[in-house]
C-alpha cells in the first residue's frame, strides 16, 4: 500500500511535467525514423534502360529485380540514368542494347553497360548482375540444344526449357541462423527502433537521478523516513516508481514502432524478459547516480554523458555488426551490448526466450549490482 | 522504565551526537506530558534541530535513549513514529502536486486507507484553511499557504506527538500569528507539542515549560516563571548608542552587579542585579569607554535575559 502510494506519486508527477511526453516518447520515434533510414537494411535500387522492350531483356530485369534486397527502376534514357546514379538516387545504372533480344536469339554475344556509384553496393550488384545474367545464359544454352536437336522453334525451345527450370529441384530459401523463418516485416525500422528502445530506456531510467535529487533537496524523502513506514517501504516505492516508468515509455516505443513503422517485435516472451531486465539495470544505475551526486547539477549532465557515452559503445546508436571485432569484445561491458544483442536474436533471426537466456542473465547481474549499491547507498545519504 | 516515562509522551534521556570533531548534542535529557508544549530555545546553531532529527527518529543518537508513547524509538522503529508528527524547518512538500495529493500521499505512509484517509485529508485542510485551494498545485500557494500544508501533513494521523522545527521561520506577520494560533489550539486538544525556536516571544506565547539549549547543551529548563526565577533580583538594561560599543560592554562586565554584558547592534545589554543604583556608574563607564548613549531602557527579566543569564550572550548572537 504505501509502496504503491510512492509509485502512484512518481507517475503522477512524471507525466503532470508535459516535455517529459516528448522525450519519454516523441524523440525516441524521432530517432527510430532517422535511424532507421540511415542504417536500415533498404533495398538498393538499380537503374535500367531497355531500348527495346524485348522479351529477354525484360525477363533479365525481372530476373535482377526479384534478387534479394534488390529493386530496379526503369528510365528512359542513358543520360537521365546516368544523372540518376550521379545523386544517388539509385546505386547502380544497366543499359540493355536495342537489339539485346534479336543478337541472343541469333546467338550472338550482347555486351550490357553497367556502371555504379564508388561505394560498397557495386560489387554486389555486380554479384548479383552476373548471376541473373548467368541464369539467363545457361537458360539460352539449354534452348539452343533443345532446338538445334529437337527441331522445334528457337522461341518454343526457349519456353520449354523455362518450364523445366520453373520446376527444378534445387532451390535455396533463407532462414533464420537458429533455423526459424527468416523475418521480413519491419524493414529498416526494426533494428533502429530496438536500439532507441535501449538508449532512451536508459537515459529516462538515469534522468531519475535527478527527480530522487530533487525528492531529497525537497526534503519529502527525509520526511518520508519520519512516517512510520520502513525505509526498506521507502526505497522499494521509489525504485519501483522509477521502474514503472521506464517500463512505461518502453511499452510506448513497442506499441508506437510497431502502429506507425510496422516493427515486429518478436517472441513476445523473449522481448518482454529483455525490456524488464533491462529496465532494471537502468533504474539501478539512476537510484545510484541519484544517490551519489549532490545536486541536480551535477547528477543531470552525468546521467547524460554514461546514458549516451554507454549507448554508442553498446551499439545503439551505430549497429554492433558494424563495429571491429575488438571492439564489439569492449563493447559487452555495457548492459547495452548484451541487450542489442538479445534484441539481434530476437527481431533479426526469429529466436525466443530460449535463444537469449544468457543475456537475460548477465542483465539481471547488472541489475542486482545496482540496485544493491544504489539502495544501500541511498539509505545512508537519507539516514546520515 | 519507570512510572514517570510511562506518564510522558516523549522521554529523552542523555542524547549525544557527533559530527567528526563536532559534538552537536551533548547528554540532552528532557520529557513532554501528553497535552503539554515544550520549547526548545537557543540561538542557531544550538543543537535544536540535531535534537528533533533525533527525537523525530530520523537520525541515530551516538548515545541516549528516546521513548515515544511508551516505545522506544530508533530510525528503524515503526511503532513509535506512528506517534510523531514532525513538520520540518525547511518546507517538505511536493511544489507540482496539489496539496489534497500532497496530504493524500502522506496519509497513506501514515496507514489510513479507504473513507479514513480521505475524511482525514478533508478534515485537514479544513484545519489549515486551505480547503477552497485544495485542488490547486502547492507552487502556487504563498509562502505562508505552504507553511501551513508543511505543518498539515504533520497532524494526518492525529499524532500524539507534534514536532515543529522552527516553522515561522521566513513567514510574513500574518502567516506566523497563523501559525502560532493552530499550535496553540492544538495544544489545547492534548496534543504534545514539541517546538523549537530562536525567538523568544514565541516561547513565551506557546510553551508551557521550555528547555535553554545552547553548544549542544540544556542549560535549563522549566516553565517561564523558574526560569525567570533564576535570574534571582536582576533586571535586564538596553543601552542604544554608538562609539566603541564593543569596549564598552568589556568594560561594564567588569562592574560587581553587571552578571553578564553582550553587543547587539548598535546596542549592549546587561543583566544588572539592582539596576536602578547602579545605573549612573554604568552611564560613567560606557561614555569613559568611548560610547554616545541615546537611550537606556530598563526591562522586566525575560527568557532572553535568562539565556544571557546563563549562557553569557544574548540568543542572536
Amino acid at each position: 500500500m504505501k509502496v504503491l502510494a510512492i509509485v502512484k506519486t512518481e507517475l503522477t508527477r512524471t507525466f503532470r511535467w508535459r516535455a517529459n511526453i516528448f522525450f519519454l516518447l516523441i524523440m525516441p520515434m524521432g530517432l527510430i525514423l532517422l535511424l532507421g533510414v540511415a542504417f536500415g537494411n533498404s533495398a538498393t535500387r538499380i537503374g535500367v534502360v531497355e531500348k527495346e522492350k524485348g522479351q529477354l531483356a525484360s525477363q533479365l530485369v525481372a530476373t535482377l529485380g526479384n534478387q534479394p534486397g534488390l529493386d530496379t527502376k526503369s528510365y528512359d534514357n542513358l543520360g537521365s540514368l546516368e544523372r540518376a546514379v550521379e545523386r544517388g538516387y539509385v546505386s547502380a545504372g544497366l543499359v540493355l542494347g536495342s537489339n539485346y533480344d534479336q543478337r541472343l536469339q541469333a546467338g550472338k554475344a550482347v555486351t550490357i553497360r553497367y556502371f555504379a556509384r564508388p561505394d560498397s553496393t557495386a560489387p554486389q550488384i555486380r554479384v548479383a548482375l552476373e548471376s541473373s545474367v548467368a541464369a539467363q545464359g545457361s537458360a539460352l544454352v539449354a534452348a539452343r540444344i533443345v532446338h538445334s536437336e529437337q527441331g522445334r522453334s528457337f522461341k518454343s525451345a526457349l519456353r520449354r526449357v523455362n518450364a523445366v527450370k520453373a520446376t527444378a529441384p534445387v532451390g535455396v530459401s533463407l532462414l533464420a541462423a537458429g533455423g526459424g523463418k527468416y523475418p521480413t516485416g519491419g524493414g529498416q525500422f526494426q533494428q533502429s527502433a530496438s536500439t532507441q528502445l535501449l538508449l532512451f530506456a536508459f537515459l529516462s531510467a538515469l534522468n531519475g537521478a535527478v527527480w530522487l535529487i530533487e525528492t531529497r533537496r525537497l526534503g519529502v524523502a527525509r520526511r518520508m523516513l519520519s512516517t512510520p513506514s520502513s525505509s526498506r517501504e521507502i526505497m522499494l516505492g521509489i525504485v519501483l516508481g522509477r521502474w514503472v516508468i521506464t517500463l512505461l515509455q518502453a511499452a510506448m516505443i513497442v506499441f508506437f514502432s510497431w502502429l506507425i513503422f510496422s516493427v515486429h517485435w518478436g517472441d513476445p516472451f523473449g522481448t518482454g524478459a529483455i525490456i524488464l531486465v533491462f529496465s532494471l539495470v537502468a533504474v539501478g544505475a539512476g537510484v545510484l547516480i541519484g544517490s551519489l551526486c549532490s545536486s541536480a547539477q551535477q547528477a543531470g549532465p552525468i546521467a547524460m554523458i554514461v546514458g549516451l557515452v554507454f549507448a554508442a559503445i553498446g551499439g545503439s546508436m551505430e549497429p554492433l555488426q558494424y563495429f571491429p571485432a575488438t571492439m564489439r569484445k569492449i563493447a559487452h561491458i555495457t548492459p547495452h551490448a548484451w541487450a542489442n544483442d538479445a534484441f539481434g536474436t530476437l527481431l533479426s533471426n526469429g529466436g525466443n526466450l530460449a535463444n537469449v537466456w544468457l543475456d537475460v542473465v548477465v542483465l539481471g547481474a547488472y541489475a542486482a549490482v545496482l540496485l544493491t549499491l544504489a539502495t544501500w547507498r541511498l539509505r545512508r545519504v537519507l539516514t546520515t | 522504565m519507570n512510572r514517570e516515562q510511562n506518564s510522558s509522551v516523549l522521554h529523552c534521556e542523555g542524547l549525544r551526537k557527533r559530527f567528526g570533531e563536532i559534538e552537536a548534542v551533548r547528554g540532552v535529557s528532557f520529557e513532554i506530558a501528553p497535552g503539554e508544549s515544550y520549547g526548545l530555545l537557543g540561538p542557531n546553531g544550538a543543537g535544536k534541530t540535531t535534537t528533533i532529527s533525533i527525537v523525530a527518529g530520523l537520525l541515530e543518537a551516538d548515545a541516549g535513549e528516546v521513548t515515544v508513547a511508551g516505545n522506544r524509538l530508533t530510525t528503524k522503529s515503526v511503532a513509535a513514529k506512528a506517534a510523531i508528527g514532525f513538520v520540518p524547518q525547511d518546507l517538505a512538500i511536493y511544489p507540482d502536486l496539489t496539496a489534497r495529493e500532497n496530504l493524500s500521499f502522506f496519509v497513506k505512509l501514515y496507514g489510513l486507507r479507504g473513507k479514513a484517509n480521505r475524511a482525514r485529508v478533508k478534515e485537514v485542510l479544513e484545519i489549515i484553511g486551505l480547503s477552497e485551494r485544495a485542488d490547486d498545485q502547492a507552487k502556487k500557494y504563498s509562502g505562508g499557504m505552504k507553511r501551513r500544508l508543511n505543518i498539515g501533513i504533520g497532524l494526518l494521523h492525529s499524532p500524539k506527538l507534534l514536532i515543529l522545527d522552527e516553522p515561522t521561520v521566513g513567514v510574513d506577520p500574518q502567516s506566523r500569528n497563523a501559525i502560532l494560533e493552530s499550535v496553540e489550539q492544538l495544544s489545547g486538544q492534548g496534543m504534545a507539542v514539541l517546538y523549537t525556536t530562536h525567538y523568544m516571544e514565541e516561547a513565551e506565547r506557546l510553551c508551557d515549560r521550555v528547555g535553554i539549549i545552547d553548544r549542544g547543551e540544556l542549560k535549563a529548563e522549566g516553565t517561564r516563571e523558574e526560569l525567570v526565577a533564576l535570574l534571582g533580583e536582576h533586571d535586564k538594561v538596553h543601552l542604544t548608542g554608538s562609539g566603541h560599543l564593543e569596549a564598552a560592554a568589556k568594560a561594564c562586565a567588569e562592574i560587581d552587579a553587571v552578571e553578564a554584558a553582550s553587543v547587539g547592534q548598535e546596542s549592549i545589554e546587561l543583566l544588572v542585579e539592582g539596576a536602578s543604583a547602579i545605573l549612573p556608574e554604568i552611564l560613567t563607564t560606557a561614555s569613559s569607554a568611548g560610547v554616545t548613549v541615546h537611550s537606556v531602557e530598563m526591562e522586566e527579566p525575560n527568557l532572553e535575559a535568562v539565556f544571557l543569564h546563563l549562557t553569557g550572550r544574548a540568543l542572536r548572537d
